[in-house]
């Protein structure tokens, strides 16, 4: 049957050229039928080809055939594709056939000749006569490698075509092109835009659509203040955004208004799908002046706006635009009929209410009328957009928003509440009226959905803790309530009553410090709940610590002079106030809160450790610097915060640490606790003190000062509490670090500690003796007392001095080989950040605990910038042990040249190091003749 | 050709609309309403206006009818019954429903209750109703051989349409009523980008601008909840249909939310009646309806049940709709009597009240006020009263923003107040550069129409229209200021689209020809203008024994050697006697006098070289002839 059917195409095949419907039909069976054996599909496959070459045969067919060979066969496709290539090449082919025969190419197998990157054959796809031909070579213009400016030329061309597909799919195909190439000619960016603005009027809808998406429509990679800064090429997407790029800074803002009120006019269309792409390109705009936004919300003209005109378009007919048509874009946004409009628009709304607190003050009345909304989308969209203001501070509730705002709490959908309670929990109440509807919003809430009552407790927590003088006087003319009944029974199941405690709890935490106004039985309600509230609050505490928190707070009337107590409600106060810190992160719709401004808190937020140092609550101590750590780690990862800030925070916070375990050491009087311990820490302390003086480039005088202030300390302890021993040492170290803070004081005014001058008399009235000090003791430990924390400034951006080693291939099984006795050399990679070619660093190779040897690494040798500099060097090893086996630790140096202490290695560094890495271990092992 | 608009009705006022229009010849009637300010003729449009008035069938190509309100539909049972139309009458398919509802319960309230002269009877309204076609939306209807209308989405009620009219290539649109913002239950008017010679549109708020209707309806929920929180009664006066569907699924969808249970009423069956039709034709509602209709129809209220007459009374709160809207007369008029003494309850006017009824007098008037309703009857008014401006009509940024989207050549504005009008038509003529009028009943405005001609088009043309053949412009770009420099652009055009050349022939059709073939067609020749010169040569005379020797073809070669260098970017052609570059042809001249040669040469060595060029390469050609010129003194030297 097989074989019948397959002479018989062969055969009518050879008779007419033309295929005939029986044997396509007969091809096809043979195509289709999984039992066709493979040498007859081969020899059909020959067949075709060899019909395929015939100038007379009927290649629409054919080709038809081979493609659906192709799909049925795919290990044919190798040889098909091969037949689809030569047949391409052939000059007899008809340039109708080439499209069919291009999709037949395999893009994975590279010809020698390739088809799609001929210029005359894309071109003379394009300008054939067959419309069809040339839709397809549109669409697939990016299979195409041509020449950029040939394929800007012809598009651009094409949005004249006068087949509305082929214009849309030229204006589709300028939105690609505009993503990936580099374009500086502005007259021809500006035809494009403005032809694109042309194309806005097209009668056609799909025309107009491609035209608004070619205004503005993929995310741009880059902001406009990047690309002005500009090294990186021009990748912006679009060609309105291309254009607002390529314009100086002063005509920036100019056309970037200009885009805007350009897509403002596309809102009115009547297509929806137009609409909807208007808002969305609205979105992206990353400037736009106040006045136009303002206009944006009123239906008539704006005295700002009226007599403003734009280069674009009006109508077909008027080639001026005036600013007025950007009037009430949003309010048609936010009426319209399609959800699918309504949200882009909220969406655009979050963007660019973060430009202008006037125009967010307004947008504020647009979208709390949102939460009405029918579609479940919209109202999260417009909630989520209300959240965003907030955390940018442009939220401004008003009273009259309060009914939506809060209904938003008993919305039907768990997502909308959710997103209204955290966006309330970010609200600033002006009023205590505002408290208390917002509290029974909440507590309506709870009651009508008991499943959120954690999140809710949350929330309630947060919102106390933000308005403390409402709540107290709120917690006040309810407090009968919160009483146990007549018969003696708590009640606290009732949710308005669980609620309130929440409420109540959380003053005390609460920045206005009213500590004493809140009565204190209610704490101890409040413990029967423990469980329920810790199941709330477990990103804030842990149920021991709220425990002890609602038992001391409880305590208050008893105890409210004792000086422990003091000491103790302000630990408690500074655990919580972390943790108020720490649930910012928690908050994921919280991202962009910068990083810096965390860091900044948290710098800040150290100098409240002092007092707890000074109670020796080590523990508190150190697990709220622990705390604090994680939270910088986990911010810098969300944004991209310089490094150089944060290591340097983070240094800071563990020399904090390491100062309160000292301290606490120093008031448990060490003599008798073993002195290691101290010893230890204050090594740390010094060792991490000079690795902030030295590793981070750019630290401010203050920041000096500061570090210096904390090595004083470091040294001062030292020698008041470890005795005799090292004595001479330390005596010389103090000493040089006050002479580096006189220096600091000549250079310029600094403002110094009275620890630091009292220091200096001590220091003064020793003169030059070297022991001089050891008589003083007693002075040393009461300067001490004159210490305290401060916050330390940090301005600008630090550079942190780092280096990475590595190398290559090297395990404990894959050991380097050596012989014993002779030199190795240990290929290493080396990078370098923020080192300067000046400095002098050395690669330190130690052979177990003692014997360390020193290699210069003379950074001028190498290339690279002082920023990032990458190297390969082959570092000798001269003293190789007899041993077979032995491990070398590496690491990256740097002489730190201002400190004057000198170092006795004949061959080595001069002064003292700085490592800029940690030790990599290199194995070796002996060579295996 | 032109197009003549006779406006016999809204034209600068509101009320019997009826709109005239002769395109190319074919007259169409756009609305047949009835006046309800007015009980003598001023009721109806005069229809003895339109030319040929003896026989309305053959001088009207066809009426058609954009919604089912009285204003709009109210006379064309008079007009088909009783004016001797019989021609066709188009409509959408839910006015063509509901219109002979409503034309029904206005003769039954005119004629049955009121006793007034009976204008057409109810077996006239069926008559009527049966030469009517409906349309669907996006429908092309070919009224006959010239004449397309088609209809598109208005909004404003069900089935309100806009029409669009099509004789040759004149085209205009009417509008009827429209809304250009969204309800709960109706959508916004939908339409293509039209080319159009003329756009007639209602300007109900020529001046007015609306604010966001979230607003107003955050507004009236406040004020219909609080009335009902304080157990007063609500009393809701509404047109049977839109209106009320409107509002009762604004409070259905509240009363969820909110949890209440207090009754919600309809008055009449006419009401309940108008929501069947509401509930089948869900195609002509809001996206929002349609989106929830797979799992509920939205016209299934919840908390709506009927009202019977024994329940005006009954303690307790609760709402009532009631028709008509503007409490002109009928139930609601009753019931404002009854309920307007008590301070709890709430009447809410709509934001439009024919001046007249109770509903004007109550808009302009302040509380507590009395309403003598006639010489014996006053109705002491103490209730509250909450003006609700919900309206189906556009306000003036939606009529601007129609006009804009679709930039017609004239505007003509009809259903509006004069003085509101004629700010609405500066405007126009101001922003968008737009020809506008706004005749009055009765007047006539004449505007000219895009002509039609019928054009042949040679096979060269038309091959040549296949292949794209686009080019750039770019302007010079010397003065370089950096704003509002719209010439300094690269400009695309395709000569497909734009080039070809209309002729005419006499005793036969136009034709367009392409360029190339025009000659032909003419029957004449292209002249070109032409530069010649005869550039002497000068040889040296110290080689005057080997210039002798010298063949023309060397110097030729020597020259073209010379030139290649001068020029480097050109297309230089030596072909054995001649040097070519663009049009300029240089070879050497055997002619004793030539005509080009302006020297007199007295010198003995001298050949020439004979050159020509075209006008285009004028600049060119006098840099080549000056190098040729220096390539004597090269020699010499």
């Amino acid at each position: 049957m097989e074989h019948r059917l397959l002479s018989n195409v062969g055969h009518t095949l050879n008779q007419n050229p033309n295929i005939s419907s029986k044997s396509a039909d007969a091809i096809v069976a043979l195509i289709t039928n999984p039992f066709t054996s493979d040498s007859n599909l081969t020899s059909l496959l020959e067949t075709l080809i060899l019909h395929l070459q015939n100038p007379n045969s009927n290649h629409h067919k054919l080709l038809s055939s081979l493609s659906a060979l192709s799909r049925h066969h795919p290990r044919l496709r190798h040889r098909i594709a091969a037949a689809a290539h030569a047949f391409i090449l052939l000059p007899s082919t008809p340039t109708p056939s080439l499209p069919h025969a291009l999709s037949l190419l395999d893009p994975d197998h590279s010809a020698p000749l390739d088809p799609f990157s001929d210029e005359s054959l894309f071109l003379s796809l394009c300008f054939g006569q067959c419309v069809k031909t040339r839709g397809w070579t549109l669409r697939n213009v990016s299979k195409f490698r041509v020449r950029p400016s040939v394929l800007l030329t012809v598009l651009l061309g094409f949005t004249k075509d006068p087949y509305p597909y082929i214009r849309e799919l030229a204006l589709d195909g300028l939105v690609m092109l505009s993503n990936g190439i580099v374009v500086e000619d502005r007259s021809l960016v500006e035809g494009c835009y403005f032809r694109a603005v042309e194309l806005l009027f097209d009668a056609e809808n799909s025309v107009r659509r491609s035209a608004v998406r070619a205004l503005a429509s993929a995310p741009s990679p880059f902001t406009i203040e990047e690309l002005s800064s500009c090294k990186i090429p021009w990748l912006v997407s679009e060609w309105g955004q291309l254009l607002v790029a390529l314009n100086s800074d002063k005509t920036k803002r100019y056309w970037s208004d200009a885009l805007f009120v350009q897509l403002c006019l596309m809102v009115r269309d009547t297509d929806m799908e137009i609409r909807a792409a208007a808002f969305n390109a609205l979105g992206k705009i990353q400037t736009v002046s106040e006045d136009i936004l303002l206009q944006t919300l009123s239906r008539k003209a704006l005295l700002a706006t009226k007599e403003k005109h734009y280069p674009g378009q009006c109508t077909a007919k008027l080639f001026k635009l005036p600013a007025t048509t950007a009037a009430f874009t949003f309010g048609h946004g936010l009426e319209d009929e399609f959800y699918q409009v309504r949200r882009p628009a909220c969406q655009a709304l979050q963007t660019l209410t973060v430009l202008s607190a006037q125009f967010a003050g307004g947008a504020v009345h647009l979208l709390m009328d949102m939460l009405n909304d029918d579609s479940v989308v919209v109202r999260l969209q417009a909630l989520e957009t209300l959240h965003h203001m907030a955390m940018h501070d442009h939220l401004k509730v008003d009273e009259s928003h309060l009914h939506m705002f809060f209904g938003a709490l008993i919305d039907n959908n768990a997502l909308i509440r959710s997103a209204a309670r955290k966006t309330i929990q970010l609200t600033k109440l002006q009023e205590l009226k505002m408290l208390r509807s917002c509290t029974d919003g909440l507590i309506k809430n709870l009651k009508l959905y008991p499943q959120d009552e954690a999140d809710i407790f949350y929330v309630l927590y947060q919102i106390g803790q933000r308005h403390g003088k409402f709540v107290t006087s709120i917690i006040h003319n309810v407090s009968q309530e919160l009483e146990p009944s007549f018969d003696g029974k708590l009640v606290f199941n009732n949710a308005r009553t669980a609620a309130l405690l929440v409420l109540a709890i959380s003053v005390p935490v609460s920045f206005e410090r009213m500590i004493c106004s809140i009565p204190p039985e209610i704490f101890s309600y409040a413990v029967t709940l423990l469980g329920r509230l810790s199941r709330a609050l477990v990103d804030v505490m842990d149920q021991n610590v709220l425990l002890a928190y609602l038992s001391h707070c409880s305590r208050f009337t008893v105890a409210s002079n004792s000086e422990k107590f003091e000491g103790e409600v302000l630990n408690f106060h500074l655990e919580l106030k972390k943790v108020a810190i720490s649930s910012l992160h928690d908050y994921p719709l919280n991202a962009n809160v910068k990083a810096s401004n965390c860091l900044e808190i948290v710098l800040r937020k150290v100098v409240d450790l002092w007092p707890l140092i000074q109670l020796g609550c080590t523990n508190e101590v150190v697990q709220t610097s622990r705390n604090w750590k994680e939270e910088l780690r986990n911010f810098s990862c969300e944004s991209r915060q310089p490094a150089g800030l944060l290591f340097f925070a983070l240094t800071y916070l563990h020399v904090i640490k390491l100062l309160g375990k000292a301290w606490a050491c120093t008031q448990r009087n060490p003599q008798f606790e073993g002195m290691g311990f101290l010893d230890a820490l204050l090594s740390k302390m010094e060792r991490r003190l000079k690795e902030m003086l030295y590793r981070f480039a750019g630290l401010s005088r203050e920041g000096k000062l500061h570090i210096l202030e904390l090595m004083l300390v470091t040294y001062t302890m030292s020698l008041s509490y470890r005795g005799t021993c090292y004595f001479e040492d330390n005596t010389k170290k103090l000493n040089f670090v006050l002479s580096r803070v006189e220096y600091l004081q000549k250079e310029g005014s600094v403002e110094l500690s009275n620890f630091v001058i009292e220091l200096q008399n001590i220091s003064r009235e020793n003169g030059n003796s070297g022991d001089g000090f050891i008589h003083k003791l007693d002075l040393l430990q009461k300067s001490l007392h004159l210490f305290s924390l401060k916050y330390i400034p940090l301005s600008g951006e630090l550079k942190y001095l780092n280096a990475e080693l590595d190398v290559c291939d090297n395990d404990f099984q894959n050991p380097f080989p050596f012989i014993s006795g002779l030199p190795v050399g240990l290929p290493l990679e080396i990078t370098l950040y923020n080192i300067s070619s000046e400095s002098r660093l050395w690669l330190a190779i130690s052979l177990g605990e003692k014997s360390t040897q020193f290699v210069f690494l003379d950074l001028h040798e190498f290339g690279g910038c002082d920023a990032i500099r990458k190297f390969t060097f082959v570092a000798p090893f001269f003293r190789t042990p007899k041993v077979k086996h032995f491990l070398l630790k590496v690491s990256v140096a740097m002489e730190c040249l201002s400190e004057d202490q000198h170092f006795k290695h004949c061959h080595g560094p001069k002064h003292e190091l700085i490592h800029l890495c940690k030790g990599k271990e290199v194995h070796l092992s002996m060579a295996v003749k | 050709m032109a197009i003549e608009c006779l406006v016999l009705g809204a034209g600068q006022e509101v009320g019997k609309s009826c709109v005239v229009v002769t395109i190319n010849g074919k007259r169409i009637m756009f609305d047949c309403g009835m006046h309800m300010g007015y009980k003598d003729k001023r009721q109806y449009p005069d229809f003895d206006l339109i030319p040929d008035s003896c026989d309305f069938t053959s001088s009207l190509s066809c009426i058609i009818i954009t919604h089912f309100h009285l204003d709009h539909i109210g006379a064309l049972p008079f007009f088909t019954q009783n004016r001797g139309y019989s021609g066709p009458i188009y409509m959408t398919y839910p006015t063509k429903a509901l219109a002979p509802i409503m034309l029904e319960d206005y003769r039954k309230v005119m004629v049955d209750r009121r006793g007034e002269k009976e204008r057409f009877s109810s077996e006239d309204i069926v008559e009527c109703m049966k030469k009517v076609t409906a349309v669907d939306l996006k429908q092309t209807v070919q009224v006959d051989k010239d004449l397309q209308i088609r209809a598109y989405y208005a909004g404003h009620v069900l089935g309100a349409a806009m029409f669009y009219a099509k004789v040759g290539d004149a085209a205009i649109l009417y509008t009827g009523d429209y809304n250009m913002t969204p309800d709960r239950h109706l959508g916004a008017a939908q339409i293509d980008r039209l080319q159009l010679d003329l756009v007639i549109t209602e300007s109900t708020y020529a001046t007015t601008y609306r604010d966001s209707k979230y607003v107003r309806e955050r507004e009236f929920l406040k004020a219909v909840h609080k009335c009902v929180e304080d157990e007063g009664k609500v009393l809701i006066p509404t047109f049977a249909l839109g209106r009320a569907q409107e509002l009762c699924m604004l409070l259905d969808d509240y009363w969820e939310r909110m949890n209440l249970k207090v009754p919600i009423y309809f008055s009449a069956g006419l009401t309940i009646q108008a929501n069947l039709y509401y509930k089948v034709l869900i195609n002509w509602t809001s996206q929002k309806v349609k989106d929830t209709y797979v799992t509920r129809n939205a016209f299934d209220f919840k908390n709506v049940c009927s009202f019977d007459r024994s329940l005006i009374n009954a303690p307790g709160p609760y709402v009532l709709f009631a028709t008509p809207g503007m409490i002109g007369g009928g139930f609601s008029l009753e019931v404002f009597r009854q309920w307007a003494p008590c301070e709890k309850n709430l009447v809410t006017l709509p934001g439009y009240c024919l001046a007249g009824t109770v509903g004007h007098k109550l808009m302009s008037a302040k509380r507590p006020t009395q309403i003598r309703l006639d010489e014996d009857v006053q109705i002491d008014v103490r209730c509250e009263i909450h003006q609700l401006s919900f309206s189906p009509h556009t306000d003036a940024k939606g009529i601007m923003d129609l006009v804009k989207f679709l930039s017609p050549k004239h505007v003509i504005l009809v259903h509006g107040e004069k003085p509101k009008m004629a700010m609405l038509k500066e405007r126009i003529e101001s922003e968008l550069a737009i020809q506008c009028y706004y005749p009055a009943n009765n007047e006539t405005v004449c505007i000219s129409s895009t002509h039609h001609v019928e054009a042949g088009a040679s096979d060269a043309f038309l091959q040549s229209c296949l292949c794209p053949n686009f080019k750039f412009s770019k302007p010079n770009s010397e003065r370089d200021s950096d704003l509002d420099d719209s010439n300094k652009r690269t400009i695309v055009c395709d000569d497909r689209v734009a080039q070809g050349i209309l002729t005419l022939e006499k005793n036969q059709n136009p034709k367009v020809v392409g360029q190339n073939e025009f000659m032909e067609v003419l029957g004449v020749e292209n002249h070109g203008v032409k530069f010649a010169h005869c550039c002497p040569i000068y040889l040296p005379d110290s080689e005057s024994r080997d210039a002798s020797g010298r063949s023309p073809s060397a110097l030729l070669r020597l020259i073209f050697e010379q030139l290649s260098r001068a020029f480097p970017g050109f297309d230089l052609h030596d072909c054995q006697e001649q040097i070519r570059i663009r049009s300029f042809v240089g070879s050497f001249c055997s002619k004793e006098k030539c005509l080009h040669r302006t020297d007199v040469s007295l010198h003995s060595r001298v050949t020439h070289l004979c050159c020509s060029w075209s006008l285009a390469d004028e600049e060119l050609a006098w840099k080549v002839l000056s190098i040729i010129k220096n390539l004597e003194l090269a020699n010499a030297s």
